[in-house]
Parts: C-alpha cells; structure tokens; sequence
C-alpha cells in the first residue's frame, strides 16, 4: 500500500526556554519517532497540548528541535532537516515540503490569487503558468471567483483555509504537513478538502496531518499514530487506535 | 588707462620686464605645457595681480604674456570685435610690453587672444589662441563643492552634468546651454568652452591651431592641444545644435554662415568685424569658410520631437545605441535544494570599533556584558564578528533595536565606513576572492553604480530632491553609461510605472513630492541598473502606517520578482518577516542568533530576540 519512505524522525526532542519568564521550560516534543512513506497517510491524533502541531512545525523548521533527527528522502539524496542550513531548508519549503497551518498566514493585502500564485511560482512554474495553476486551485477548492482579488485580511475563517490548503496543493509536493486544515469549514466545502487531500495521496504523496475531527481521520488515514505528553504512544490503523481513543474518552 | 599702467609703458626699464617677470612667465609656461599634455584637464597655477580687473581677461592676458615673444603679431577680439574698449587696451598692453606686433588680420596674427569667439578666418599650426576664461569649472553649475568638482574630475565621474542636460531636454525640448557648452576632450575630460557660443564648439574638433584657455580669478590653465578629439556633451539620439536664425545674414558683408548677432532694427550683422569688413572687401575665401561652417548642426525640429511622455512597454523610435539589457526577472527554475555555496555577498566577521585600542577593546563589551563600551579603552565596539552570506533570489533581516549595529554594518557593506576587522566580498568582484575594503573609493564608487544599490530610509540621501523623477533615475544610468535620451525615458518610466508613481509627475522636481511617493522614486533609482546587490534600510521607517503598508507591499513584490541578493536593515519584526527568508538578530554589535525568519518569530532562542518578538506581537 505504501511506497518508498519520505519522512524518517528519530528521537525527536523539543524543549521551549521562556526567557520572559525568569527561564521556565516547556517541552513539548519528547523522543519522537515516526515514519511516513509515498502515498501513505499518517494521521497525528490525540489531546491538546500533547506535541501534535509541535512535531509538523519541528518538521517544517517554524520550531527548531533541541535533538533527535528529521531525514527527507529525495531522489538521489536524504536530507537532515535539523541541521540543513537556513538557506537549503527556505529552499525546500514550499517546493518539496508544503506546509498548511490552521489559520492563513499569508502577507497583509494579498489577494486569493496573487497568494496561491505566488506559491505555484516557488514550485518553479513561469508566471503565466503560474497563475493558471492558482485558479485552478482555487476552483477545485469552491472559492469563489467573486474573492480572488480580494484581501484575504478581511475574508472568512473558512475561505482563509480554503486559500491556504490551495496554496499547499497548487503542486502535489513531496510531502504534506497538514495542521487542521478544515476545521473551519462547512460541510459541503469540507467535502471538496477532503476530496482533494485523499486525492494528492494516491497520487502517491506523503501526508503528515493533525485532524481533530475523527471522521476525516478514518476516511484519509493509512495509519494513525496517537501522541500524549510529547511522545507517540500507539500506532495502527485508523479504526484500531480510533477506536481505543473512543473507547476510554 | 591708469597712471600705473603708463607709467609701466614709459618706463624702458619696466617695459623691458614686461608686466610679468620672468619667475612668474616661467611658472605659466609650465601649467600651460602640463594643460598640453593633458587636454581638457585645469591646471592650477599661481595666478598675477594684472592692471586689469580679474574677469576683464586678466587670465587670457597672463598666458599670452607667458607665450607671446618679440617675433609674434598679436590680435586681440572681445565678442568678435577688435575695436572694443578692452580688445584695443589688451591689445596695447601685450603688444608694447612684449614688443611684439599687432594686428586685426587673423591672417597675420600668430596670437590671438579673445573673449567670447573663435575667428571665422581659418586657423593652422602657426595660431595660438588664447581664451580669456570667466568660469573654468563645466561641473561648477551641478556642483558647489571645488574638491568634489575635482574628485569628478579624476573619477571621470560625468552624471551630474548627463543630468542636467537631461533635465535641459525634459524641461526646454532641446538642450538650451549655449556659452561655455561641456565638451568631452581626448575621451577623458569633460572641459568647459569658454564663453564661445556653440557655433564655434565644432571648430574645436580635431584643429591645427592650439587653443589655450587661462582663467585669472579660478586660477586654472587648460589647453586644446592641435589635432585633438573634442566632442560636445549630447545624447546619442538628440542631435547637437548650433546657434541659428534662418534667413538670416550679415547686412553688411552679407554672410549667412558667419556667426551673427542681432543688431537694431531686426538686422544682422557678423560678430567678427575683421571677417565681416574683409569679405565685404572681398579679400576673404568665402568657399573655404562654408567649408569650415557648422552648417551639419543647423537645428532640425524633424530630429527631435522628444517631448512626448514615453508610455512603459512602448515599442522604441530611432536610438539605435545599443540597448542595455532589460530589467533582470526571476526565471523560475528551482534550484538544488543543497546548492547552499552560491553566494552573492559574503561577510565574513567584520567589526567595527570606534576608538583606541583595536582587537583588546573588545573583551568585555557584548550582550552578555550589557555594553558596547570597552571597559580597557572606553572604545565602543559598534560591532564584531559579524558574518552572513546573500544569494542571488534572497532576502536576509538584519534586525536589532537602535544602537545594535546594523546601520555600523550596513555602512561597512557600501564603504561608507572602513571596518576594524573582516572581509566583505561580492560573488561578481574578481570571482569573490577580493576584499572590496581594499578597493580604492573610486572603484567602490563604480560598485554603487551598478552593483550595490542602497535605498535609505531619508529619501533625501538618495534622491537629488532639486531634480525631477526622471532625473534621479537618469543619474543612475548614465552613470552606467546609458547615452540614449530616449531609452533613459523609457528605462525610467518603466521603473516608475513598476513602483507606482504616476508618469505625469515623472518631470516634476522630487522636492514636489510626498514622502511615500519620494520612497517609491529613491526605490526606482536602486532598481535601475539592475544591480544585483539591494540594501534597504529601514525602507519604511519615516513613513506613516498607510504609506509605509504600501511600500512594503511594493518591496515584497519586488523582492518576489528579481533575482537581487537583498539585506533588510530594521528594528521592526514585521519589515523583516514581510520581506526576507532569513535573518540575524543583533544586540550591542553582535549576533545574537540568526535562522529561518519564521523560526526566529515562531521559536526565538536569544533571551533578546524573545523580547523583540513579544514587542512585535503588540
């Protein structure tokens, strides 16, 4: 069902010193070890506050880890992302690796478009391309057209994370770090995002995602991994952990 | 005439001296010989008190009194004309002092002094012709300062002047300048001609005769020696021009290819009376004069027609210079994810102390001893072992409060101040082997011209606020050495129309404009060579929130399009993540912490950049 690996995390460990307040430390990620290979889902699941958004920033380089080791496998070489330079890591993103976090953290004045395009044009398209390829994700998306050349400050919560999770598939990527990409969206639109990332992974793309909405696990992942505390505490597939995970709530 | 003067002309004993003795001649002698060697370029020298008022000739008449023997004939014009008060006592002076000859005749003269014109007679290798000079400096109308007028001079550093020629054409239609026009000499020096009009300027060009220039009250000699390039100052695509009435012609001698004034009554008559009351003698050769005549610069109007407004992306008339590339755009190809080498600019641990001491200043001073100031020297050490590369498509922050160090750095990167210690070098400089600290002010210069752009927070740094839009970005190409009118229009209302400056206001004097507006055109001048170096520092800093969103918004798109190697210099955490990949942070000069941008907002380590973060999340 899997393919080749993609994602390799070892004994990742992460610790926040809060210099603000006289020193305190909050860890967050406590040897994590995971895997995700072409094509396979994994799904992050468990309480808040027990690392899950912790380790696809970690991944992402937005939280530098303490220790412990992220290699991405590409064609021809791996690559340790804890310790590539800022350089090579700024060039992954948004090409090989692409990142959609709950809230659009887009530039202020930026409309649909000129956001999405600009995504599709690091992926390496031409400008013309590129902003074809913007449309197109956005119209698979649902947003409408009426809104693309609006300033995405002022638009809604749900067509904000339409506008991200377009911009992280303008291109399937290598691997996909999805942080609750549709919790603010309605039913019908839901739909469509859902559609869309069970899509990208049989095109054969590595998805590591943090849902809270159970339903979307059990119809996207090949497999869940439960966190609590910063470290992984189970794994299999949707319906065994899913259904422990109900079972004691 | 003053009782001195006669008194020097009866008295054989000083007339025998002449006016000037013979240490005084000699010194003459040896600036004029230096002004020959070097054409075009002013050679001070010791200039006499002259029993004439300085700005009557009283340079003029020291180097013909330096060159002028027993055996020459002298002729002495003042606007053409050899009767006028001043031509008749020059005249009388020199001739009667030096016991040379005098004459009207051009034919016959060996030394010609004059003021205001070239004869119309022809002249070869036996003239000499001395030009009394009121301003020597061509640069003194763009320029104020003598010692940057000079270092221009010996840069060959011409935008200025390029640019008041353009702003001549945007403001008149055509170049207005008509006494003293600049003249480029040997290719080297730019050279000012005198108060001859433009009519004579060509006559200049590659002459048989030697044209000497001395200028009493700038003390300054200079030469056009025989046989020496000379060209008038112009654009490639807008023609230089003579002075010229058509129609007109001499009501005396009847010349129409004569230089000719106006005189009452709506007639003309020749400036030069010896010319003039010669071919009405007709003891002139009037064929070979039209020969001599400037009658190719006869002003066209069908050759010019420059005033229309260029429109961006319109296809190009005429101007067959050739093109200068078009403005760099990103290519859109992915790099290597590794490729990590291909830097553009590399610091490499550069410091800076203000004060005594050198490298023993700098213990004890840093974030963790909460000072810049040395404890053993009491030198503050604005900055040390600073080190960051740029590439090609990438932006880095440097960000830090005030007194952090990062304009000292940034001052170091452009030259403006000589850093303590480190090496900063440029992919495109000798394969980024060199030090640009060793290079000389000149080549550092050249840097700024097409290499490193620089936009200022004050756009009054980086803009000449007297000179219109255009203008500024003007400077900056012919600096580069664009000599087409028209492509500078077009190259420049391509740039405005990019940075959003409306093209009706690209002739008006930046003085004119608002704040934001002067940004966006001190944006456009950095952008206009296509330099792949861009610093900007504290871009939006003087502007108020409104105006600064949108220059920010225009940077970011900027920085999204070309492949500039850019460094963002701001205390403001929201510049820096709205602009650049990645960043340094530094306190009390030095880095405290650098990384991704986002990583340095999500996930601050430093103590400091925890504190600049908070700020930021007002």
């Amino acid at each position: 069902m899997s393919g080749a690996p993609v994602l390799c995390i070892r004994d990742l460990h992460k610790t926040f010193t809060l210099h603000t307040i006289d020193g305190r430390t909050v860890v967050s990620l406590n040897g994590v070890s995971l895997d995700v290979a072409a094509g396979e889902h994994v799904a992050v699941a468990g309480p808040n506050g027990a690392g899950k958004s912790s380790l696809l920033r970690c991944v992402h380089r937005t939280y530098l880890p303490d220790s412990g080791s992220i290699v991405l496998h590409l064609p021809g070489e791996q690559v340790e992302l804890t310790s590539l330079p800022d350089r090579a890591m700024a060039r992954l993103r948004g090409r090989e690796i692409c990142y959609v976090s709950q809230f659009l953290e887009t530039p202020p004045r930026a409309g649909a478009l000129e956001v999405v395009a600009d995504a599709a044009r690091r992926r390496g398209l031409a400008p013309g391309e590129a902003g074809d390829a913007a449309a197109a994700s956005l119209r698979r998306l649902g947003l409408d057209e009426a809104l693309w050349d609006v300033d995405c400050g002022v638009l809604s919560g749900g067509e904000r994370q339409r506008i991200n999770l377009a911009a992280g598939t303008v291109r399937p990527p290598r691997l996909l770090l999805l942080d609750e990409p549709v919790s603010a969206l309605d039913p019908d639109n839901r739909e469509l995002a859902l559609g869309l990332v069970s899509s990208l992974t049989a095109q054969g793309v590595a998805v590591l995602a943090v849902f809270h909405d159970l339903d979307a696990i059990r119809r996207l992942a090949t497999r869940v991994v439960r966190m609590e505390g910063g470290q992984v505490v189970a794994s299999g597939t949707a319906s065994e952990i899913l259904d422990e995970l109900e079972a004691v709530s | 005439m003053t009782t001195a003067v006669r008194q020097l002309l009866d008295d054989p004993r000083g007339a025998a001296a002449g006016i000037l003795d013979e240490g005084a001649k000699r010194e003459i002698r040896r600036a004029t010989l230096t002004a020959v060697c070097v054409p075009g370029y002013q050679v001070p020298f010791g200039s006499r008190e002259m029993p004439v008022a300085r700005g009557w000739g009283s340079g003029g008449l020291q180097v013909t009194l330096g060159v002028i023997g027993p055996g020459d004939v002298l002729k002495v014009i003042d606007q053409g004309d050899d009767g006028g008060v001043n031509a008749t006592n020059l005249r009388r002076i020199v001739s009667s002092t030096s016991r040379c000859a005098a004459d009207t005749d051009a034919r016959e003269a060996t030394v010609i002094q004059t003021r205001h014109r070239i004869p119309e007679e022809a002249l070869g290798e036996q003239h000499v012709l001395v030009f009394q000079v009121p301003v020597a400096e061509p640069l003194r109308g763009v320029q104020r300062s003598s010692a940057e007028c000079d270092r221009m001079h010996a840069e060959a550093d011409y935008s200025a002047i390029w640019v008041s020629l353009y702003e001549d054409i945007v403001r008149n239609g055509i170049i207005t300048m008509s006494t003293g026009y600049p003249v480029l000499v040997n290719g080297r020096y730019v050279m000012a001609t005198s108060p001859v009009p433009r009519w004579d300027v060509p006559r200049l060009h590659q002459a048989d005769h030697l044209n000497l220039y001395g200028a009493g009250r700038e003390r300054r000699i200079y030469a056009v020696p025989p046989h020496t390039a000379v060209t008038p100052l112009t654009f490639d695509d807008v023609p230089f021009e003579v002075e010229h009435v058509p129609g007109a012609r001499c009501d005396y001698c009847g010349s129409d290819d004569s230089f000719l004034v106006e005189a009452a009554g709506g007639r003309f008559v020749c400036s030069d009376s010896d010319w003039c009351s010669r071919t009405a003698a007709g003891d002139s050769d009037t064929a070979a004069h039209r020969a001599r005549a400037p009658l190719a610069w006869l002003p066209d109007p069908s050759r010019r027609s420059l005033r229309s407004r260029p429109k961006p992306g319109a296809p190009g008339t005429g101007a067959a210079a050739p093109e200068p590339q078009p403005l760099p755009v990103k290519t859109g190809t992915a790099a290597s994810p590794r490729d990590g080498g291909d830097w553009m600019l590399k610091v490499d641990r550069v410091g800076k102390i203000f004060g005594a001491g050198g490298e023993r200043a700098v213990s004890g001073t840093g974030p963790s001893f909460g000072t810049a100031v040395s404890p053993l020297t009491g030198a503050i050490v604005a900055a040390w072992d600073i080190s960051f590369d740029v590439a090609p498509g990438e932006a880095l922050g440097l960000i830090g409060e005030s007194g952090s160090g990062k304009s000292t750095v940034l001052n170091c990167l452009i030259g403006d101040e000589r850093a303590s210690s480190g090496t900063v070098r440029l992919a495109s400089v000798d394969g980024g082997e060199t030090d640009l600290f060793t290079l000389s002010p000149a080549e550092r210069r050249k840097l700024r011209i097409d290499t490193v752009s620089i936009v200022y927070q004050d756009p009054a740094a980086g803009l000449d606020l007297r000179v219109s839009a255009g203008g500024n970005i003007a400077e900056r190409l012919t600096a580069a050495g664009w000599r087409s009118y028209r492509a500078i229009r077009r190259r420049a209302a391509e740039l405005l129309d990019r940075v959003e400056v409306p093209l009706s206001r690209m002739d008006d004097p930046t003085s004119t404009f608002s704040g934001g507006m002067r940004q966006r055109v001190q944006i456009a001048k950095a952008l206009a060579t296509g330099a792949p170096v861009l610093l900007l520092d504290e871009p939006t800093t003087g502007l108020d929130a409104s105006i600064a969103a949108g220059v920010l918004d225009l940077l970011r798109g900027l920085l999204r399009e070309r492949d500039v190697a850019a460094v963002v210099v701001s205390h403001d955490f929201a510049v820096i993540e709205a602009l650049t990949d990645r960043s340094v942070v530094m306190q009390l000069g030095r880095v405290v912490e650098s990384g991704l941008t986002d990583q340095l907002f999500h996930d601050p380590h430093h103590p400091y950049t925890q504190r600049l973060v908070a700020a930021a999340r007002r």
